[in-house]
């Protein structure tokens, strides 16, 4: 194998322009010419001044991914174009890979992330925030961050250094599992919130807490609601009409 | 509140918005962020924090997945503490009666930024166009200087959104806070927390795992009775 010709200022620039993938994101084509400012550093480095119309054309076709996972499917593109300019064979085209992988990724980045880790990195931020606490938005921050900027950063050189065994590399660390794990943590925490805001809400009415049972059917009522599609616009009128109209009559 | 103060909610309004989507996505979008966010800006941090508690979980469960485009979440957070620092100024209410009474405002409103968003990637479908066409003709500057130039329709619309909550915001809270503000204190606590109950019961309606119903109702039970016994 050819010993790798991105320099890391290359891999540099590649791991901050992932952060506009989206900046031009569109009904068309998607994430389109994002991918293609995403690689460019990367191809201009491979094929100099004389980009390939090739090369060109294979980056920006259609294109839709979790924007955290591109890193990833951008270092593995990168490895390919330079096998491809050295004359090398590769087990798959470029452009078929971007198809062929951009989907599942793109399920497994919404599960594990807008899915997994933002619910429960807000909850913590929220029950940091239901004492007063104005390092809530912060702790939300670094805890949603973490996971996220080291995922994009490892994610491009495992795609580069590993190319196509990336995708083994990936399901060994068993990311669908490990978003059903912290989906079930978020699930506690909520628990854990409603309970502390229903005997917060007794306390301040001086009855027991006991009597902050009754919460719990009314958010599971909800909860059902919810997963039939009910909007939570409309929970949020139908609640706050119901306990003003209370309010205002008694 | 003066221009200036505007003037920087409307640049926290750009930059959480182009957040959502457009830019890096670290999350400074959730109402969690923004909102103190904006809070900090005006000086008051805190009611900042209670305006972003009280819509963190209300679309959190809105995944932002392939052309889904939720309800604009970040510029309802935003909208509404410069209506609960506005408003509550100029109508001599403060507390947190009035930041419930902003929030309750802002919340439909959310549905103009799902406007302004489908326009901004209408536009970006031009700059798409042309930005192929450039490349086309060799050349790749274009092409980024195009991809770029997307910020701007996010940004905009983003903007647009923050504006019109602010606008119909203040002329229905103008009308209707004085004579609505004595329920909402006497509701106590309980508006400020069905908010963030709802919010939870939709998150936990959308999570998909088997046991969600056991494990909520466990961990429910267990915290009750724990804060109970205390």
């Amino acid at each position: 194998m050819k010993s790798p010709r991105l320099s890391w200022l290359t891999f540099l620039r590649v791991y901050f322009r992932s952060f506009l993938l989206q900046a031009s994101w569109n009904f068309e084509n998607l994430q389109n010419l994002g991918f293609f400012y995403l690689v460019l550093p990367g191809l201009r480095s491979i094929y100099g001044d004389e980009l390939s119309t090739h090369a060109q054309q294979r980056q920006v076709t259609y294109f839709n991914t979790h924007p955290y996972f591109a890193p990833l499917i951008a270092g593995t593109i990168l490895r390919m174009e330079e096998r491809l300019h050295a004359g090398e064979d590769v087990a798959v085209d470029p452009d078929a890979y971007k198809k062929m992988v951009m989907a599942p990724f793109a399920a497994m980045g919404d599960a594990l992330f807008w899915g997994g880790v933002r619910p429960l990195a807000a909850l913590i931020g929220l029950l940091l925030a239901s004492q007063g606490s104005l390092w809530a938005p912060v702790v939300f921050l670094i805890l949603f961050n973490l996971p996220h900027l080291f995922f994009r950063g490892a994610g491009l050189v495992l795609g580069y250094v590993q190319e196509l065994r990336a995708i083994e590399t990936l399901q060994k660390c068993r990311l669908p599992d490990l978003a059903i794990r912290l989906k079930e943590s978020t699930t506690i925490l909520i628990g854990v919130l409603c309970a502390y805001l229903s005997f917060k809400g007794c306390e301040h009415q001086d009855i027991s807490g006991v009597w902050g049972f009754v919460l719990l059917p009314v958010v599971l009522l909800f909860a059902w609601l919810s997963h039939k599609g009910v909007t939570s616009l409309f929970l949020v009128l139908l609640t706050t009409s119901s306990l003003l109209l209370l309010a205002l009559l008694f | 509140m003066v221009i200036a103060d505007y003037l920087l909610a409307g640049l926290v309004a750009m930059l959480t918005g182009l957040d959502r989507v457009a830019l890096v996505q670290f999350m400074i979008s959730r109402p969690l962020v923004a909102a103190p966010l904006t809070g900090l800006v005006l000086g008051k941090p805190l009611l900042g924090l209670e305006v972003g508690m009280l819509l963190e979980l209300l679309w959190l469960g809105r995944l932002p997945v392939g052309a889904a485009i939720p309800p604009d979440d970040t510029q309802v957070a935003v909208g509404a503490t410069v209506l609960a620092f506005s408003m509550g100024q100029m109508l001599g209410l403060v507390g947190m009666p009035m930041v419930i009474l902003a929030v309750l405002v802002a919340i439909p409103l959310g549905k103009f930024g799902q406007i302004f968003d489908r326009l901004a990637r209408n536009v970006n479908d031009r700059l798409a166009v042309a930005g192929l066409k450039a490349l086309g003709s060799g050349n790749t500057n274009g092409l980024e200087r195009r991809h770029l130039m997307g910020l701007i329709s996010f940004a905009v619309s983003s903007l647009a959104t923050a504006c019109v909550i602010v606008l119909i915001g203040s002329v229905v809270l103008f009308y209707t806070a004085p004579q609505l503000i004595g329920a909402v204190r006497d509701t106590g606590l309980s508006l400020q927390y069905s908010l963030i109950i709802v919010g939870a019961a939709s998150l936990l309606g959308t999570i998909n795992v088997n046991r969600s119903i056991s494990l909520f109702c466990a961990a429910f039970s267990g915290t009750l009775l724990v804060l109970w016994m205390r």
